[in-house]
C-alpha cells in the first residue's frame, strides 16, 4: 500500500524541536539551557494547530493577535526545527547570545515551546496508560493562549477549553513570560489531564483531593524536567564543577546529588516566577524527612492545598535519588574512583522517566472521588505490582514506599502487607453482561455494576453513574502484554443535613441550616484483568463513616458551608420540549 | 458640672453612594461639639444637582457654626473621602472643611506616614514591628500598590460589556486621592488608630467614651489567623507590573512584539474567534477578581468606633468587612459592649459581608416591635450601584434591608427625596 507521500515506507513517527529546558533563567555554560523535545509528528497547521494542540497567540489586554508559527512540509522525510540551535566555530558564544535573544523575543518560538511542551505532557499520559487520554472537556483540541493577558497567572480553564498563560513585567523591566517555563506548562497540561481522567477531583472535599491537583501536576512537571538528560548534566556541572567525561563517585552521594541537581535547579528557577509557580521544587527538597506532616493537627500550614501537595513532590524526588543512587551502585568505575558522566547522567533522567510514567498510570488505580494521599500510595504501588511483579532488582517501591512514609503518607486503610490494594475475591454474576461490550461501554458496566450492587456493596439510593470504561495495554518487562480495563462509577447521594446521622451515622457542621441539602459521594474504580474477571473494586464508600465525617468536618472548618448553596443553573435544551408541548397544548 | 451631653443629633447626608455623617453632641447650656465621620461619594442619582457634594459643605459649616471638633476618615476609599479634596482656587469642598478648623482628625494605623517605606530607619521600623507586628510597612506599601493597580485597571480597554460597569466602579473607589489624603494629613493633629488604642476623641468630647475596634494590626490579626499566605506587598508589586504593561501597551498602541503583529481587531481569521471571545471574558473577570480584592483590602482599614454616652452607644464601621471585624468580635470586653448598641451605622453601604451575622446577632436592642428604646439604623447607600442581585453581591444587600427594616428603626438615604439632602437623627441621652 502507497502512502500519501508516495512512499511504501511509513511516515515519521515523531519529530523533534526546540524548547526553552526550564526557563530562561537557567542557563548552562553561559547559554540559556534549551533542549530538544521528541514530539509526535503530524501535519501542522498555522499555530501550531495539530490533532491536539492549537496554539493561537491572542493578547487580550492589548486586544492583539501575533502570527501564528507556521512549518514547512518535511523535506527527505525529516521534519525541521525551526529555531535549532546550530554551533559554528569559536564565536560560539556570542552566537550562542543572539540565539538565546532571537527565542526570548520572537512570539512564534514562545508557540513552539508551549505546544512541544504540552504535546510531550500529553505522549507521557498516553505511554503511561497505554491508550489516548481526553481533556477534561468535550472536544479534541486544546487552546494554548501563549500571552494571553498581562498577569502574573496561567491557568487551565475547562470552560474555556485552553491553558491561559499570562506575562508581567519584572524587576528587571523587562517582561516574564509564564509560557517560557517549561514546569507551568506541563503543570497545567496536567491539570487537563487529570481533570480528562477523574472530574471529580475538581469537588470540595478534604485537603488531599484539592493538594493532590497541585501535588501531582507539580510531579509530573518537575519529573519532565529531569526527564532531559540536558537538564541533569547541567545539574552534575555544578557538582563536579567541571567539563570532564568523568565524575568521581564521590560526588555521587545522595547529599551533593541532591544539593547540585536539585536544589541547583531549584535556585536557579526564574524567581519571578515563583509568584506563579508556587516554590514546590525549592521548598520540597528542602524539608526534612521524618515528621508528621500530614497531620493537620501537628503541621496547620499543611493543610493549605499547595503546601499539602509538596509533601507528593517531597516523597517523589526523594524517592527518585534513591532509586538513581541504586541503579549508579550497579555501574562500574571506568577509572579509578571515577564513573562514565554521560551513564550517570542518562540514569538520573531515565530515572525520573519511569517514575513519571509510574506516577501517571497510578491515576488508573485511584478510586473516583474523595482522594486522599494514602490511596494514591496504595494505587502507585499495586499497579507497578501488576506490571513489574519483580522489585528485587532496584526497588522501586521499596523506596517510593519508605520516602512516602518519610514524609508522613502511609498506605491506605484497605491494604495488604506491601500496601497494595486487596483482590476482589467476591462471586459475582458476569452472565448477564457481555464480554466484548464491558470493554468500552459503560451501559453494559453499568449493568454488571447493577446485577452485582449488593456484592459490590453499592447503595442503591444514591445516583450512580459509569463515568468512562477505557481499555489499557502495558508492556511488561517480561515483553508481553498487559491488559486491563478500567471502569469508573460514581455515586452521588443528596440529604438534607439532619438526616445525615440517621442514614449515615454522621454529624452535620455546626451552626448548619438543618433543610440545607449535602452532596456526599461514593465511587470507585474497577479493574477487570484480561479475562473479563473483576481484579479490583478500588472504592471510596458512601458508608464509609470516618471518611465522609472528615470531609464534612473540613468543609465546615473551611467556610464552605457559610456560603449559599450554588443554585440550580437555568434548564438547558430539555426546557424547549416543554415549550414546544405548552404551545402546542395552548393551540 | 454638667460636663456629659444631653443628646446628639446625628445628620445622614445624602451623597449618592458613599457616606457622609455629622454627629452634634448637645451639652445644655454650653455650645455643641461636632464630629465628622467621612465626606465622600463616588456617583450620584440622576437628577441629584451637581452642586450636592458642596452644598453639603456649606451645609456642615453652618450647622457647625464655623468650627468642627473632629473629623473621622474611616478608610481612604474615594467614597468616604473624596469631600476632603480641595482646590488650587481654595474653593473646593475640602478648603471649606479646612476652614473649620478641625482639632483631630482620625485615620486608621495604615495611614500613618512614619510607618510607610520611606520612613526606615532602623529602630524605627524594628519598633514597628514590635508595635504592630511584622511585615507592617510592606503592608502600607501594598496599599499605596493597589492604588496604582486600580488606577491602570481603569485604563484597560476592550473590557466584556457586562464586566465594564462594575470594573470601572471599583477602580474608580479605588484610585489614589491625593489631594483629600495630604488635606487630612495637614489639617489638624492626627491619631492613628487600630483595635484598643486611643483615639483622642474622648478629650474633645467630654463626657464621651470611645472605643476603637478596629482596624486589627497586623499583629493582631496574626494573633486569630493562623498564617498569612502570602506577602502583600510582593502580590501587589506584581498586579502593579502586570498591568502596567498592557495599559502602557494601550495608549502607546505598541505591543510586545510589534513585528509579528496580525491583527489589532478589526478582523481577526475566523478559526481564532471563538477563543479570542473566551479569552477577552477570562481576562475580564481576571482583572474584576483583582479589583474586588483590593476594594476588600481597603474596607478592612476601615476605623470602627463606639461611642458611649452615659448608657446609650453609637456605632460607626466605616465600610469594614468580616476580616477587620474578627479581632474585635473575638473579644469578650467588646461582645458585651456591642449588645447594648443604640444605634448602628450600616457599614459598607448595606454590603453582604459588612455587617457579619456574628455581629447583628449581639444587638439585644433588635425588635420587631417599636419599642422606646429600638435598635436605630442608618445606611448610606445607593442600588444598582454596586455588585449583583443574581450573584447575590448587590449593594444594598436586599436581606440585609429586609431583616434590618424588621428588627430596627431604619433610615436610609434612599428615602431622601427632591431638594432633600440630609436627614436629623436625635438620640437623648
Amino acid at each position: 500500500m502507497r502512502n500519501v507521500r508516495g512512499t511504501r515506507h511509513s511516515l515519521p513517527n515523531t519529530r523533534t524541536l526546540t524548547v526553552i529546558a526550564q526557563d530562561p533563567s537557567v542557563t548552562f555554560r553561559g547559554k540559556m539551557l534549551t533542549t530538544e523535545l521528541t514530539v509526535p509528528a503530524e501535519e501542522l497547521l498555522p499555530g501550531p494547530c495539530g490533532y491536539r494542540i492549537n496554539v493561537v497567540d491572542y493578547d487580550a489586554a492589548t486586544n492583539t493577535l501575533y502570527k501564528p508559527m507556521v512549518y514547512g512540509r518535511p523535506s527527505d522525510g525529516k521534519y525541521e526545527d525551526p529555531f535549532e540551535f546550530k554551533e559554528r566555530g569559536r564565536s560560539s558564544l556570542r552566537a550562542s547570545r543572539l540565539h538565546d535573544q532571537k527565542l526570548l523575543q520572537d512570539p512564534r518560538f514562545h508557540a513552539q515551546n508551549v505546544y512541544a511542551i504540552a504535546m510531550r505532557t500529553l505522549a507521557q499520559f498516553e505511554f503511561a496508560l497505554g491508550r489516548r487520554c481526553a481533556w477534561g472537556f468535550d472536544g479534541h483540541q486544546m487552546y494554548l493562549v501563549p500571552h494571553a493577558f498581562a498577569d502574573a497567572n496561567a491557568f487551565y480553564s475547562r470552560d474555556d477549553r485552553a491553558i491561559f498563560f499570562g506575562y508581567f513585567m519584572g524587576d528587571s523591566g523587562k517582561p516574564v513570560f509564564t509560557c517560557l517555563s517549561h514546569d507551568i506548562v506541563a503543570h497545567e497540561t496536567t491539570h487537563a489531564l487529570v481533570d480528562g481522567l477523574r472530574r471529580r477531583y475538581m469537588e470540595r472535599s478534604q485537603p488531599d483531593q484539592a493538594a493532590f491537583h497541585e501535588g501531582f501536576a507539580d510531579v509530573v512537571a518537575v519529573l519532565s524536567v529531569f526527564s532531559l538528560p540536558d537538564v541533569v548534566d547541567a545539574g552534575l556541572d555544578l557538582a563536579s564543577g567541571g567539563r570532564s567525561n568523568l565524575i568521581s563517585s564521590k560526588l555521587l552521594e545522595r547529599y551533593v546529588l541532591k544539593q547540585s541537581v536539585l536544589f541547583g535547579l531549584a535556585e536557579q528557577m526564574g524567581r519571578e516566577l515563583s509568584v506563579v509557580r508556587g516554590d514546590a521544587l525549592r521548598r520540597s527538597v528542602s524539608l526534612p524527612p521524618g515528621k508528621p506532616y500530614m497531620s493537620t493537627l501537628s503541621y496547620p500550614e499543611f493543610a493549605e492545598p499547595h503546601r499539602r501537595g509538596e509533601l507528593l513532590v517531597a516523597a517523589v524526588l526523594n524517592a527518585a535519588l534513591d532509586i538513581w543512587l541504586a541503579r549508579l551502585a550497579k555501574i562500574g568505575p571506568v577509572a579509578p574512583g571515577k564513573k562514565d558522566r554521560s551513564i550517570v547522567r542518562d540514569e538520573g533522567a531515565r530515572v525520573a522517566g519511569h517514575l513519571l510514567t509510574m506516577a501517571i498510570r497510578a491515576l488508573d488505580y485511584c478510586p473516583p472521588t474523595d482522594l486522599t494521599f494514602a490511596d494514591y500510595l496504595s494505587a502507585l504501588l499495586t499497579i507497578d505490582r501488576e506490571v513489574v511483579p519483580d522489585d528485587d532488582k532496584y526497588g522501586y517501591r521499596k523506596w517510593l514506599l519508605k520516602n512516602f512514609n518519610d514524609y508522613g503518607i502511609q498506605q491506605a486503610g484497605d491494604t495488604d502487607a506491601d500496601g497494595t490494594w486487596k483482590r476482589c475475591d467476591e462471586e459475582l454474576i458476569y452472565s448477564r453482561s457481555h464480554y466484548s461490550s464491558m470493554l468500552h461501554e459503560p451501559q453494559e458496566v453499568f449493568r454488571f455494576i447493577w446485577e452485582n450492587r449488593d456484592t459490590l456493596k453499592i447503595d442503591a439510593d444514591s445516583y450512580i453513574e459509569v463515568e468512562s470504561v477505557r481499555p489499557s495495554v502495558r508492556v511488561g518487562p517480561d515483553g508481553f502484554v498487559l491488559h486491563e480495563t478500567v471502569a469508573e462509577y460514581v455515586q452521588i447521594l443528596t440529604l438534607q443535613a439532619d438526616e445525615l446521622k440517621k442514614r449515615l451515622g454522621i454529624v452535620p457542621p455546626k451552626g448548619i441550616d438543618p433543610k440545607r441539602r449535602i452532596r456526599i459521594f461514593g465511587g470507585g474504580a474497577l479493574i477487570f484483568d484480561e479475562y473479563g474477571q473483576l481484579k479490583y473494586q478500588i472504592a471510596n464508600r458512601i458508608e464509609n463513616v470516618k471518611g465522609q465525617q472528615a470531609r464534612l468536618d473540613y468543609l465546615g472548618e473551611s467556610g464552605f458551608f457559610d456560603e449559599p448553596a450554588v443554585p440550580r443553573p437555568p434548564s438547558g435544551p430539555q426546557s424547549q420540549f416543554a415549550e414546544l408541548h405548552r404551545m402546542r397544548q395552548m393551540g | 458640672m454638667a460636663t456629659a451631653p444631653t443628646s446628639a443629633t446625628i445628620r445622614t447626608y445624602h451623597v449618592g453612594f458613599g457616606d457622609c455623617f455629622l454627629i452634634s453632641f448637645e451639652y445644655g447650656r454650653k455650645p455643641e461639639r461636632h464630629v465628622l465621620i467621612d465626606f465622600g461619594s463616588t456617583g450620584v442619582p440622576k437628577g441629584v444637582p451637581k452642586s450636592r457634594m458642596m452644598d453639603i459643605a456649606a451645609n456642615i459649616k453652618q450647622r457647625t457654626g464655623g468650627k468642627l471638633h473632629a473629623v473621622v476618615a474611616t478608610h481612604r476609599h474615594r467614597d468616604h473621602i473624596s469631600g476632603f479634596a480641595t482646590g488650587k482656587a481654595g474653593q473646593a469642598t475640602g478648603d471649606v472643611i479646612k476652614s473649620l478648623k478641625p482639632d483631630l482628625i482620625v485615620q486608621p494605623w495604615t495611614e500613618d506616614p512614619k510607618l510607610g517605606p520611606e520612613a526606615t530607619g532602623p529602630s524605627g521600623s524594628n519598633a514597628n514591628n514590635k508595635k504592630f507586628g511584622a511585615g507592617t510597612s510592606k503592608q502600607v506599601a501594598a496599599l499605596s500598590l493597589m492604588h496604582e493597580v486600580a488606577h491602570q485597571s481603569l485604563a484597560a480597554g476592550n473590557l466584556p460589556k457586562d464586566l465594564r460597569p462594575e470594573i470601572g466602579f471599583l477602580g474608580e473607589s479605588n484610585i489614589a486621592n491625593p489631594s483629600a489624603v495630604k488635606n487630612l494629613m495637614k489639617m489638624a493633629r492626627n491619631a492613628y488608630v487600630y483595635c484598643g488604642s486611643k483615639s483622642g476623641l474622648e478629650k474633645v468630647l467630654p463626657g464621651v467614651k470611645v472605643e476603637v475596634l478596629g482596624p486589627p494590626t497586623l499583629k493582631q490579626t496574626d494573633a486569630i489567623k493562623k498564617k498569612r499566605s502570602r506577602d502583600p506587598d510582593e502580590f501587589w508589586h506584581f498586579q502593579v507590573g502586570a498591568t502596567a504593561l498592557a495599559a502602557r501597551a494601550e495608549k502607546e498602541r505598541t505591543t510586545l512584539f510589534p513585528r509579528y503583529v496580525e491583527s489589532r481587531g478589526l478582523s481577526y481569521r475566523i478559526n481564532a474567534r471563538w477563543l479570542i471571545h473566551h479569552a477577552r471574558t477570562v481576562r475580564g473577570e481576571q482583572l474584576l477578581q483583582i479589583v474586588r480584592s483590593l476594594d476588600q483590602e481597603m474596607n478592612n482599614t476601615s476605623v470602627i468606633l463606639l461611642f458611649q454616652i452615659g448608657k446609650k452607644k453609637l456605632l460607626f464601621p466605616g465600610d469594614a468587612q468580616i476580616e477587620n471585624w474578627q479581632y474585635a468580635l473575638g473579644q469578650k470586653r467588646y461582645q458585651t459592649l456591642l449588645t447594648s448598641v443604640n444605634l448602628y451605622k450600616v457599614g459598607h453601604h448595606g454590603s453582604l459581608n459588612a455587617t457579619p451575622k456574628s455581629l447583628w446577632k449581639l444587638f439585644k436592642n433588635k425588635s420587631e416591635e417599636k419599642t422606646a428604646n429600638r435598635l436605630l439604623s442608618l445606611m448610606s447607600t445607593m442600588e444598582g450601584k454596586h455588585g449583583s442581585v443574581y450573584s447575590e453581591t448587590e449593594v444594598p444587600r436586599i436581606k440585609l434591608v429586609r431583616e434590618l427594616q424588621h428588627e430596627s428603626d431604619l433610615f436610609t438615604t434612599q428615602l431622601l427625596k427632591g431638594r432633600d439632602f440630609f436627614h436629623d437623627t436625635v438620640v437623648k441621652f
